[in-house]
């Protein structure tokens, strides 16, 4: 890999604020989608005809539908509270990257259109129009952010820079200006049912694989269904789970579950995806679209409730707008999603399932808690479920664990680098130099720690992490999922 | 989108360079792709290419990683069939380097 | 009534109907704006109280900002904190008769409210001295300093330099909220004082200062984590 043709963060300041340092990401640029991937999604070919007008309507729109928008646009009052606490600022030193720089360039076309101040005084209110120069700023930096949200924990009105990425994203979408990765996505979740776009004869020899492969490794005849009428569960995993490394390795975790626990269970290969990329781009049809996938194969396998893997942004999704997308889910006794990580929970607390710690003793092992369900989800009854119960699932299944400092963890966690639909190679220097905050933590936790495994219950952190963590001379294989780790110590039993 | 000259032809690609048409791939093609890569193409690195398009004929898709080394290792033995020995013959990942050698589509999603 | 009186009267009604009506405007505009999909900053209580008595703790403790950046926190709680005293200072104006707890505090709060300066200088210098921060203030970041800062020192030159005539300026005051304008005092340094607070008025509601009622109405910070036990419709989710 051609690793010299940008510099490579230090972890030692990583951390630490940098100094400003103006278009030091200006020049990256993003993929725009093909003609045919634009209309096949429902948005103009290419740039039209006025989009400068266009896009302006479409704020104007936007903001009387969503009231993040209109008062994000509005209350803040750039205290800088946010202004060093975005990963890609902390990475590049780019003011654009600030939180609130980001934000400012709609503000700056806001103020002009819709506030009376900046109407009048354009330029000591920092107005400005739709233009050229606007329109590549926003295809630049808001390709920038990954919607992780960390910027609002620290916003005294919090003000979320995710809501304002995804309408601008969703106007530049509406006036012929896409970004290939998320569209492509979209589009084959459309045409295939996930992701990657695996056909369902690929999803079944693939799954077919793994049955021989684990009965080759443990003797035991764990089943991976697909498509099983009658079924108790239906799960849903990002397709991620189906291609990649480590991520196979979680979904052999799950099956080994329900194995365990003798609880019947299926995929689909209709809904053979749980991320759901129509958030990255803010498009709420393309949300409701893809999740009714889901919803529609809930009901026609009468399943009982649905078990979701190891997704971030999906998790968020699924728990928090399901329900009002494509609800309510009157056929399933459990109406709402179950986290794998939950069940799992679950059955270990009720003593249902057994495992071998030693198995993992080869691990000493931490957790890096994803963006999207670290600050945009819930598990389990407490509100800091979704913090505890991937915890204790580790813990169940590992004798070594140890925490991340309280700085990097939580709610306050870093993004891996590559969330928000920036997982894509054209992005790697922005994704490497992201990444830089929570590798330096992960860097300190190994040196002082002895940690030689991170685990995670997000695919998008693990491709990204698998991806850049080479850059720092740290090997992928410290990359893992909860899911990995219970795997590899679960007594399967003879259910 | 775009073309480059290949094994005496002009052919199309994205803007990774992954070829567009399936069809204008040959092992002299890959041989080129490789040295782009800074690949040398060894008879490991072949294996990979020749069971990436076997199995995207039948499946129209790339194989799943455990797939590729599990085959990688039956055929160069067990101690290769391993995520490590795939980066070592294609340090850009055997999902996105090796499936651009063997003329594959790039994977998406979160890979 | 004099030329000047009339001017005083007529413009401080404009500014109590632009100000409230102004703030009522924004407000109930936002509260009217959809949330077509719950968008809590978690962890966040799952109850409404919950999310009541959180939001009390952070807003009395500007929590976010404390986490954030301690040496803005200073600044921008000291501010916040002198406002209320001077506010509180303000009130036997609008008040006959000043009730005891309110008059009695009164030295302490002259005390307190004499700072504004203070933090006003000092956020204003930040704004200046920090890189991040002078890249992101504009004219309009601080021109609201700079105004409440004229507004401070033109007050406080009526206690401490030109010595105004508190009980005209009650009557004043008094009088427009009666309904029965009486002469405004010819006072220079008040005259200045009241212009610019007109100003405030005018410019409170549609400039950023109307984070003051937005606080209380952020999606993100507001709604309570109620997911998985409340269904939650979008009014334009077209279902």
């Amino acid at each position: 890999m051609a690793k010299e043709k940008f510099e490579i963060p230090s972890l030692e300041d990583a951390l630490d604020t940098p100094p400003v340092r103006k278009g030091a990401s200006g020049h990256l640029k993003i993929h725009p989608a093909p003609p045919q991937m634009m209309e096949k999604l429902g948005f103009p070919p290419a740039l039209v005809e006025g989009w400068q007008k266009k896009a302006v309507d479409k704020l104007g729109e936007l903001k009387e539908k969503y009231k993040s928008l209109k008062m994000f646009m509005e209350v803040c009052v750039k205290c800088g509270s946010c202004a060093d606490k975005c990963h890609y600022f902390l990475g590049t030193g780019d003011p654009n990257n600030m939180p609130v720089g980001r934000q400012e360039l709609m503000r700056k076309v806001y103020r002009k259109n819709f506030t009376a101040g900046g109407a009048l005084f354009g330029g000591f209110a920092r107005a400005g129009d739709m233009d050229e120069a606007a329109l590549k700023d926003w295809t630049t930096y808001f390709y920038q952010c990954s919607q992780c949200r960390r910027c609002s924990v620290f916003c005294p009105f919090g003000i979320d820079t995710a809501e304002i990425t995804m309408a601008a994203r969703e106007i530049m979408d509406s006036v012929g200006a896409g970004h290939k990765y998320s569209l492509e996505v979209i589009a084959k979740v459309h045409d295939v049912g996930n992701n990657l776009g695996i056909p369902k004869p690929a999803l079944s020899s693939t799954l077919e694989f793994l049955e021989e492969d684990v009965k080759e490794a443990t003797g035991a005849d764990v089943k991976f269904p697909v498509d099983a009428e009658g079924a108790e569960v239906l799960m849903i995993t990002p397709s991620a789970d189906f291609f990649s490394s480590p991520h196979v390795d979680s979904l052999v975790g799950y099956a080994k579950v329900f194995h365990a626990a003798g609880i019947s269970w299926t995929f689909s290969s209709y809904a053979s995806e749980f991320a759901n990329f129509g958030m990255f781009i803010g498009n709420y049809a393309q949300m409701k679209k893809i999740a009714e996938r889901i919803a529609t194969v809930a009901r026609d396998l009468g399943v009982k409730r649905i078990i979701v893997g190891e997704c971030g942004h999906a998790w968020r999704v699924a728990y928090g707008f399901w329900d009002t997308l494509v609800g309510p889910f009157d056929t399933l006794e459990v109406k709402r999603p179950v986290h794998v990580c939950e069940f799992t929970n679950d059955l270990i607390k009720r003593g249902a399932l057994k495992f071998d710690k030693t198995a993992n003793d080869g691990f000493t092992v931490t957790y890096h808690d994803s963006c999207n369900v670290a600050r945009a989800s819930r598990m389990g009854e407490s509100p800091e479920g979704q913090f505890d119960i991937p915890r204790e699932v580790l813990k169940a299944a590992c004798n070594k664990y140890v925490e991340m400092p309280d700085s990097v963890n939580r709610e306050k966690t870093f993004c891996c680098g590559g969330g928000g639909g920036l997982l894509t190679d054209e992005l790697m220097e922005l994704r490497v130099k992201g990444a830089a905050p929570k590798t330096a933590a992960l860097k300190r936790m190994m040196d002082e720690k002895g940690v030689n495994m991170m685990a995670m219950i997000c695919a998008i952190c693990k491709a990204q992490f698998t991806k850049v963590l080479p850059y720092y001379d740290i090997p992928m294989e410290v990359v893992g999922g909860v899911h990995q780790l219970v795997s590899n110590a679960i007594i399967l039993g003879d259910k | 989108m775009g073309t480059i000259d290949m094994a005496g032809k002009k052919l199309e690609v994205d803007e990774d360079g992954y070829l567009t048409n399936l069809d204008d791939w040959s092992r002299e093609v890959a041989g080129e792709m490789a040295k782009g890569e800074g690949v040398e193409m060894t008879e490991a690195h072949w294996e990979v290419v020749d069971f990436l398009r076997q199995y995207y004929d039948e499946y129209k898709i790339a194989p799943m990683i455990r797939i590729l080394t599990k085959e990688i290792g039956k055929k160069l033995g067990k101690e290769k069939g391993n995520t490590k020995y795939l980066y070592e013959l294609y340090p850009g990942g055997p999902a996105k380097q090796a499936c651009k050698i063997a003329g594959l589509p790039k994977p998406t999603g979160c890979v | 009534m004099s030329a000047l009186s009339l001017f005083y009267a007529g413009i401080s009604y404009a500014g109590a109907v632009v100000f409230f009506g102004g703030l009522a405007y924004k407000l109930i505009g936002y509260a009217l704006t959809p949330s077509p999909l719950k968008i809590p900053l978690t962890p966040q209580p799952a109850s409404a109280a919950g999310v009541a008595w959180k939001a009390v703790g952070s807003i009395l403790s500007f929590r976010a900002l404390w986490n954030g950046d301690r040496w803005t926190w200073v600044g921008g709680y000291g501010l916040h904190l002198v406002l209320v005293f001077v506010f509180i200072r303000h009130l036997r104006l609008f008040l006959s008769p000043v009730p005891w707890p309110l008059a009695d505090v009164q030295p302490f709060a002259l005390l307190i409210g004499a700072l504004l300066p203070l933090p006003l200088v000092y956020l204003m210098a930040r704004r200046a001295a920090v890189d991040r921060y002078r890249q992101i203030s504009s004219g309009a970041d601080y021109f609201a300093l700079a105004l409440l800062l004229l507004i401070g020192l033109s007050g406080l030159s009526l206690k401490f330099l030109f010595h105004a005539d508190v009980v005209g300026i009650k009557e004043f005051l008094l009088g427009l909220m009666l309904l029965s304008p009486v002469e405004v005092p010819e006072h220079p340094a008040f005259l200045v004082h009241f212009s610019l607070v007109l100003v405030l008025g005018f410019y409170f509601p549609f400039s950023k200062l109307i984070h003051a009622g937005g606080v209380l109405l952020s999606p993100t910070t507001m709604q309570a984590d109620d997911a998985p036990d409340v269904r939650h419709v979008n009014p334009w989710g077209g279902q």
